[in-house]
């Protein structure tokens, strides 16, 4: 066998640890003809099983509910229900009187349930066929005397490589970082679900690995590489040597620039820049916090929706934004309103969309579907009440959009009145820059809006008219394109005028040369991924705000990408000296 | 046998845990209970006939027991269904 598994790397980070392999895939079963005399042992058999799964069902549900909290664990106690049903077993229990094992009478009832679950017109049944599924394969699995394998089962300490095909919800909650240290997936892509979660948890990780649950066995040693997706299995020595001490410099690297946490950022003549975390879900409040950043510079909310059909209600909307607004303390926390629609879809909820980018989607959707959006509205109102919370809309295009989304706000406060819940009225409320229009209308927003906050990858994505996820048009996505420095210092220059705060939530502030051109540009306030923080700390604290204008007028005036970026990497690297962090990764390509 | 109509008022409306929670508090009376949604009639104390019914929010049921508390069971479930299983 090959040793290693080349897959996509989905998530940094260097883990040597034993395979745990999850093999959740409902098995083949054979059919098997009983003798009459058989059938009261058979049913006995069937019962006990259903029982079996019953009691670890319920042990999953209680770790799990320790870990991720009684609300994720709530979808263990609908699979024990199915378990529970009279008529399900009935069913079951009628084909074994026509001498058919137990594992095969149950496998034909469950097959067709889930046929019928799968092909419903309601979406809200087709996304039960997850549970329908988690159901059938762990009753097959005690039939057939297949181990038990729960992630939840891994011991604490273990440090263990989860492999598995895919990352379902109910396989998500049981992960426990102490006893998992990594995710390996034959499915999935840098932008699917697992990656992002993994990346948000921190868990090195690689996806797409393909058939890595057939080749392994489970028990092996093995290594993985997230930043180069890679799983060596049964490595040599040496090799682990190799892999223990990059892991051990990159650890080293991370615990210096960890230091710099609770250092100031402010540049060497004196000028203090903010710097806040870009969250993706309430789970990572608690690191981003402690990652040095003062707040939150752009909260995302499609974690509420991703991945499931029904929207999640006012009450765990306010619990989820509540819980990021507690862990910062009172320090701001910029929440963007659903930026749902094209690839980031409730399943099955929305129509699809020859050119999705170009869609039905972020406020264009949610002023439409006003109902749906006054519902987020209620549950920001409430959330404020217990700290800074400032209101981002995503995709504004028109002053239009903020008037109308304003209006909504006064009635989502109206409702809330009513009904006599606690709430704050006067949040910020902010658009974020990321269509050309909205920065040649940067005016006319900037009197009816509190902030402006510079989203650069979609703004790049829609000036230069590049999808930044074709990989043949990679080289063509440039963000230091003289067109979309233009369009981000009229942004700044207009905002500021206006006495507006302006900042940059896009990933492209954690590049040394962009942070670099964007405090340049005017850009006093910058929000990146938690993890580049400290990186982002330590640019700021080393370069002065005069060469970095310097630098930024230089590139203005280039006439493409490549001449601007010369301009600003010369300046940067002679204020650094031959710094490594600088590193391969000037602009990250 | 008792007989009531109820609308499903929660916004997600049954999705599974409001499914699970209807079967728990049939499962404790002793009346047959059928839940029935236009030409659809399933076994109100069987999860996956419940799930079946893909009540969204809005949508009318008919509640029908029969048996020594039958009284007691569609009062019970209607106002379950009624209370928003909690949602708001």
């Amino acid at each position: 066998m090959e040793r290693a598994i080349i897959g996509i790397p989905a998530s940094a980070g260097i883990v040597v640890g034993p395979v745990h392999l999850l093999r959740w895939e409902v098995p083949d079963v054979a059919t098997r003809i009983l003798a009459d005399d058989a059938i009261p042992a058979e049913l006995e058999r069937f019962r006990s099983a259903i029982e079996r799964a019953k009691v670890r069902l319920a042990h999953v549900r209680d770790r799990a509910a320790s870990h991720a909290g009684p609300e994720e664990a709530a979808i263990f106690d609908v699979q024990i229900s199915i378990l529970d049903d009279r008529d399900l077993a009935a069913q079951v229990e009628s084909f074994i009187h026509q001498n058919l094992a137990a594992e095969k009478a149950f496998d034909v009832v469950m097959h067709e349930w889930r046929q019928r679950f799968a092909h419903h017109t309601s979406p809200m049944m087709r996304e039960r066929v997850g549970d329908l599924t988690d159901v059938h394969i762990r009753v097959l699995s005690i039939l057939l005397g297949l181990p038990d394998h729960d992630p939840v089962d891994v011991p604490k300490g273990a440090k263990a490589i989860l492999v598995t095909h895919d990352l379902t919800p109910s396989l998500t909650v049981q992960l426990d970082r102490d006893a998992i240290a990594a995710i390996a997936t034959d499915a999935g892509t840098r932008t699917s679900h697992v990656a992002i979660l993994a990346r948000s948890l921190g868990l090195p990780a690689v996806v797409g690995l393909r058939d890595a649950t057939v080749r392994l066995s489970g028990g092996e040693q093995a290594v993985l590489d997230g930043s180069t997706g890679t799983l060596v299995v049964n490595p040599t020595d040496a090799e682990v040597d190799v892999y223990r001490h990059r892991a051990e410099r990159e650890a080293r690297d991370e615990a210096e620039l960890r230091l710099l946490a609770s250092a100031e950022p402010v540049t060497t003549d004196g000028v203090r820049i903010t710097l806040r975390a870009n969250v993706d879900l309430p789970e990572e409040a608690g690191s981003a916090a402690t990652s040095g950043a003062e707040g939150v510079g752009l909260l995302r909310t499609e974690f509420l929706v991703v991945g499931r059909t029904t929207m999640p209600d006012e009450e765990e909307q306010y619990r989820a934004y509540r819980r990021v607004v507690e862990a910062f303390g009172g320090k701001p926390v910029v929440i963007r309103t659903f930026d749902i629609g094209g690839d980031k879809l409730p399943a099955g909820g929305f129509p699809h969309e020859p050119n999705p980018f170009l869609g039905w989607r972020a406020i264009r959707m949610c002023l439409d579907e006003s109902e749906l959006f006054k519902v987020q509205l209620r549950a920001l109102l409430r959330a404020a009440m217990h700290g800074d919370v400032r209101i981002m809309l995503p995709l504004v295009i028109t002053v239009d959009e903020v008037r109308q989304a304003r209006h909504l706000l006064d009635e989502a406060a109206a409702e809330l009145q009513e009904r006599g819940v606690p709430f704050r009225r006067d949040l910020p409320l902010g658009v974020m820059v990321e269509t050309p229009a909205a920065a040649m209308s940067a005016d006319v927003l900037a009197k009816e809006v509190a902030f402006f906050s510079i989203g650069t990858n979609d703004l790049v994505q829609y000036t230069l008219a590049v999808d930044r996820g074709n990989v043949n048009l990679a080289a063509r996505f440039t963000p230091l394109h003289p067109a979309v420095l233009q369009l981000v210092k009229r942004t700044v220059d207009v905002g500021h005028a206006a006495g507006l705060e302006v900042a940059v939530c896009g990933e492209m502030a954690s590049q040394p040369v962009m942070a670099f051109a964007l405090i340049g540009l005017g850009l006093r306030q910058l929000s990146v991924a938690p993890r580049s923080v400290p990186l982002l700390k330590r640019i700021v604290r080393g370069v002065s705000v005069e060469l970095a204008a310097e630098a930024a007028a230089a590139a203005l005036a280039s006439d493409n990408a490549a001449g601007a970026e010369r301009q600003l990497a010369g300046r940067l690297r002679a204020a650094f000296g031959d710094a490594s962090f600088l590193g391969d990764g000037l602009l990250g390509s | 046998m008792v007989e009531r109509s109820v609308q499903v008022i929660n916004r997600n409306g049954l999705h599974a845990r409001p499914a699970a929670e209807i079967v728990k508090a049939a499962a404790r009376f002793r009346s047959d209970i059928t839940i029935v949604r236009d030409d659809l009639e399933v076994n109100g104390k069987s999860i996956m006939g419940v799930m079946m019914l893909a009540a969204e929010y809005g949508s009318q049921l008919v509640l029908r027991a029969h048996g020594a508390d039958e009284q007691d069971a569609v009062s019970t479930i209607a106002t379950l269904i009624e209370s928003k299983f909690g949602e708001s």
